[in-house]
């Protein structure tokens, strides 16, 4: 029996997801396990396996829809077998014929003389993104709308690429029209009324300007860079740290703390921690379980702010930075303030492992009202984080670096840790964040009395 | 006072450019040192069109008895020609005075030479008069190539030899005529006179007459000339001009032909000396300016259209070129194409030809289809050209299935191409234009003709 695949649910606040990939054909052959297709959220990419073996009869999707949660995405079954009555586009289509043609009785009546139905001239293959008002118009006016501009939301022809292309033709030429389809990026033309021609289609290639002799210059024959289109997360990212530096007052402090405390209590838990039966506890749960016990006491930093409001926390949820092949991912601690430094590193430990596999929930990826970021792994001395908005602070952990201080008139080396706190000023001001900034100093430095607390 | 533009050169390019520039509302001066409407009007395109109207009832009147028309005592006044021919001159150059005027022109008349800049913008010398302007278009099209053939410099001195601008005022038919040089100019002269009753012999040194015109189309075009009784010499070169005769080598063996009058149409050069481009900088390359396809050249302001651009030497290619450096310098963006300029020679039968052949196709790698069919499958073609072996190619790019180049030879070529240039302008695909209806019985239908065989 033919088995539909479903766009999965995924966390409770997901309502689409975007198809990233294809990773099988319509025709193949697919057994239970095989990646079917990934697929993108907002937030975070995801594989989805098949858990049922057969051939893949056919796909309703392409790379780069936007399909709405549990929507039929494609059907596995065994060759021949029906699949048309699990089509969601095919009920889409006849639901928008319907509003059509309802319109256009609607209009019969008003201007009952003028009506003069046109016949589509959409090729069945041809799948063009346009908004039912925007097909309707054209289809009345009598205008082949694939050759409208198309400025709506995911390259959709929206009503007015339909009075575009009425006012000003088409933008293409008849022979460029197909290759320029397939195209990604902007082509200026050149063709008559501005038309984009064949040759502009090439006309990257032909850029012109002769280096000077004995100087390399760039090859005319290819672009002298690869252009990729940013996948969804990259997306995210770049809107969310624009969004981050444009709308927030953002400004960083740096502190550094004697780090022998931390490294000695480290050092002891590691060597017992097979007999303990506890987690490798690395530096980083110990900063987070440092974080979650201070913040509880400075609640400008364990907040969000809202507008004209501040939402205080009443527990500490720690957003944990994680660098994942797909991109940054942030994962949140709940209630960490409540957590033994053990459940913290293990929680962390599940939650990064989870969004390198991209198997995370998304409804893992927020939540947080604070975040820590970890460099220090990766040498850096000190940063300048970009705060998470609406929370209020980020903390920045930095690489330990040999220091010198007086100690009884003597001077000793000690390990300095160094620590990076962003906070927005329109939350708190300074000394609040710098405050914060000491004691957590001082509980690193004490971190064994801090557990004790 | 400070003009907006100064066009120097008063030619299809210049005036033109003058015209819409003062329909846009700017202050223009024109520069002219001989007459308005350049060699175009005065003394190529109209002036030989005429003639060889003339020409053409002159054979359809001798020659009608295949279409059962007989006539006696035709009389040819070559005179009566060459009268008619300055009065359709002076009608039309008083058309573009009028057109002039009307748009606000200042017209100056005498040579016009660059003589650089001041804080205001370029100046421009005429006589002992400087005038300044913001802009300035450099239209001053090409002349004649003169080759370093011993006695050709004597002969023009002498009148023995002659280019466009004197024959086309020749006083009599001349017995016997040689042209150097196989072009359009050479072949529509050859044409007129061989009408005329001149004995006319080209000499071109190519393998081919009608430069780069379909090979197929100028052999159809050399062998009904052939029949009419003009002698060509292919693959010679002329080694010395004396008087009453012409000296060619072929294979290297000398040959002598002698003639009464020779006509010297080897070539155009565009206008570049004497005229100050030196004087604020105007990159020359090769022996033309350098132009963008706007029409700008590298100095800011200076505008370059027509012939001197050495582009393409036809006065259609100059009125566009001209238009699109007005439209740059009012601020409307425009840009010059020129893969779909036709071009005509206006023999009997007459060749056209738009877009790509098959020798360029081949040149530049484009994969391409042909049909290649005989004018006979119009109707009205065979109606009126009885024993006519016109054809007509149709050229399509594979890979896109659009059409991209016409060639054809037989009447009614020189009108029926500018349908097929628009095809080709607007990148028209095969399915596109099997769509579109010619008038029937016409001779264009052979384009439609030509596209269902694709």
């Amino acid at each position: 029996m033919a088995t539909p695949v479903i766009m999965p649910r995924q966390g409770q606040s997901v309502e689409s997801c975007i198809i990233a990939k294809w990773h099988k054909k319509k025709g193949d052959q697919v057994n239970v396990g095989d990646l079917l297709f990934t697929y993108e959220t907002d937030k975070a990419t995801f594989d989805e396996e098949a858990k049922v073996s057969g051939t893949l009869l056919e796909i309703f999707f392409e790379e780069g829809d936007d399909i709405p949660v549990l929507t039929t995405v494609c059907v596995i079954g065994n060759p021949g077998e029906s699949y048309e009555e699990f089509n969601p586009n095919a009920a889409e289509e006849v639901k928008e014929e319907k509003t059509t043609s309802e319109q256009l009785q609607v209009q019969e009546k008003e201007e009952a003389e003028e009506i003069i139905t046109t016949p589509s001239v959409m090729e069945e293959s041809d799948r063009v993104k346009i908004s039912p008002r925007a097909k309707n118009l054209a289809e009345k006016m009598g205008l082949d709308y694939r050759y409208a501009p198309k400025t709506g939301p995911g390259g959709r022809i929206i009503e007015r690429d339909i009075h575009s292309l009425m006012e000003n033709g088409p933008a293409v030429t008849y022979a460029a029209k197909d290759a320029y389809m397939k195209m990604e990026g902007t082509v200026i033309g050149t063709g008559i009324g501005g038309r984009i021609t064949t040759a502009d289609l090439y006309a990257e290639s032909e850029a012109k300007g002769a280096a000077p002799t004995g100087v390399e210059g760039l090859s005319a024959a290819e672009t002298p860079y690869e252009e990729v289109k940013l996948p969804n997360i990259r997306k995210v990212i770049a809107k969310a740290m624009h969004q981050s530096l444009s709308s927030t007052a953002q400004l960083t402090l740096n502190a550094s703390f004697d780090a022998t405390d931390i490294l000695d209590f480290r050092k002891k838990l590691k060597a017992n921690q097979q007999r303990l039966g506890i987690e490798n506890i690395t530096i980083n749960d110990i900063i987070l379980y440092a974080v979650s016990r201070t913040l509880i006491n400075h609640k400008d930093l364990n907040a969000h702010f809202v507008d004209d409001s501040m939402r205080y926390f009443r527990d500490v949820h720690i957003g944990v930075a994680v660098d994942t092949p797909r991109g940054l991912m942030v994962p949140t601690i709940f209630n960490a303030n409540k957590k033994s430094l053990n459940e913290i590193s293990r929680e962390a430990k599940v939650l990064i492992e989870e969004c390198q596999k991209g198997t995370i929930s998304p409804d893992f990826l927020k939540g947080a009202s604070f975040t820590v970021t970890n460099l220090g792994t990766l040498d850096v001395e000190s940063f300048t984080p970009v705060l998470n908005p609406p929370q209020t602070g980020i903390l920045g952990v930095n690489t330990i670096v040999q220091r010198v201080k007086e100690v009884n008139g003597e001077y000793v080396y000690y390990p300095a840790m160094g620590l990076s706190l962003t906070f927005d000023h329109r939350a708190l001001d300074g000394a609040p964040a710098a405050r914060f900034l000491k004691e957590l100093k001082t509980n690193l430095e004490n971190f064994s009395i801090l557990l004790v607390k | 006072m400070v003009y907006d533009l100064i066009v120097i050169g008063g030619g299809p390019a210049g005036y033109l450019a003058a015209e819409r520039a003062g329909h846009a509302g700017l202050n223009t001066l024109l520069i002219e040192k001989r007459f308005l409407g350049g060699v175009c009007l005065n003394e190529g395109c109209i002036p030989s069109k005429t003639l060889l109207n003339s020409a053409k009832i002159y054979d359809y009147a001798r020659h009608g008895e295949k279409y059962g028309v007989f006539a006696e005592n035709v009389k040819f006044d070559h005179k009566a020609v060459i009268e008619r021919k300055n009065k359709v001159v002076d009608t039309l150059v008083s058309g573009i005075k009028f057109a002039l005027k009307k748009n606000k022109v200042t017209v100056v008349e005498g040579f016009g030479e660059i003589n650089g800049k001041n804080s205001d913008g370029y100046e421009v010398k005429v006589g002992n008069d400087i005038y300044t302007a913001k802009y300035l278009l450099i239209a001053t099209g090409s002349m004649p190539i003169i080759p370093p053939i011993p006695g050709a410099k004597e002969g023009l001195e002498s009148g023995f030899v002659l280019t466009n601008r004197e024959i086309l005022d020749i006083e009599s038919v001349p017995k016997s005529l040689v042209i150097v040089g196989g072009g359009v100019i050479g072949l529509e002269m050859a044409s007129y006179f061989n009408s005329v009753g001149s004995k006319v012999t080209i000499i071109e040194m190519l393998d081919r007459i009608a430069g780069y015109t379909d090979k197929e189309i100028s052999t159809i075009l050399m062998k009904n000339y052939q029949k009419k009784g003009i002698e060509f010499k292919l693959n010679c070169k002329v080694t010395k001009i004396e008087n009453g005769s012409v000296v060619y080598e072929e294979n290297g063996q000398s040959y002598t032909v002698s003639a009464d009058k020779v006509l010297m149409s080897i070539g155009r050069k565009p206008v570049i000396e004497g005229i100050g481009l030196e004087k604020i900088g105007v990159e020359i390359e090769r022996n033309h300016i350098k132009v963008d396809r706007t029409g700008r050249t590298n100095i800011p302001g200076v505008y370059v259209a027509g012939d001197v651009n050495g582009y393409s030497m036809l006065a259609h290619t100059a009125y566009r070129e001209a238009e699109v450096c007005i439209n740059n310098i009012i601020g409307k963006k425009d840009i010059m194409r020129y893969n779909a300029i036709p071009s005509v020679i206006y023999t009997n039968p007459e060749v056209a030809s738009v877009g790509e052949t098959e020798e360029t196709c081949q040149q530049k790698g484009i994969e391409y289809e042909v049909a290649n069919i005989t004018m006979k499958y119009s109707g009205r073609y065979v109606a009126e050209n009885e024993g006519g072996d016109g054809i007509c190619k149709v050229l399509v790019d594979k890979k896109f299935r659009k059409l991209i180049g016409v060639h054809m030879i037989g009447s009614y070529a020189s009108e029926i191409i500018y349908g097929a240039g628009l095809m080709i302008e607007t990148e028209m695909r095969v399915d596109d234009i099997k769509e579109l209806v010619f008038p029937h019985p016409t001779v264009s239908e052979i384009i439609r003709e030509g596209i269902f065989q694709l």
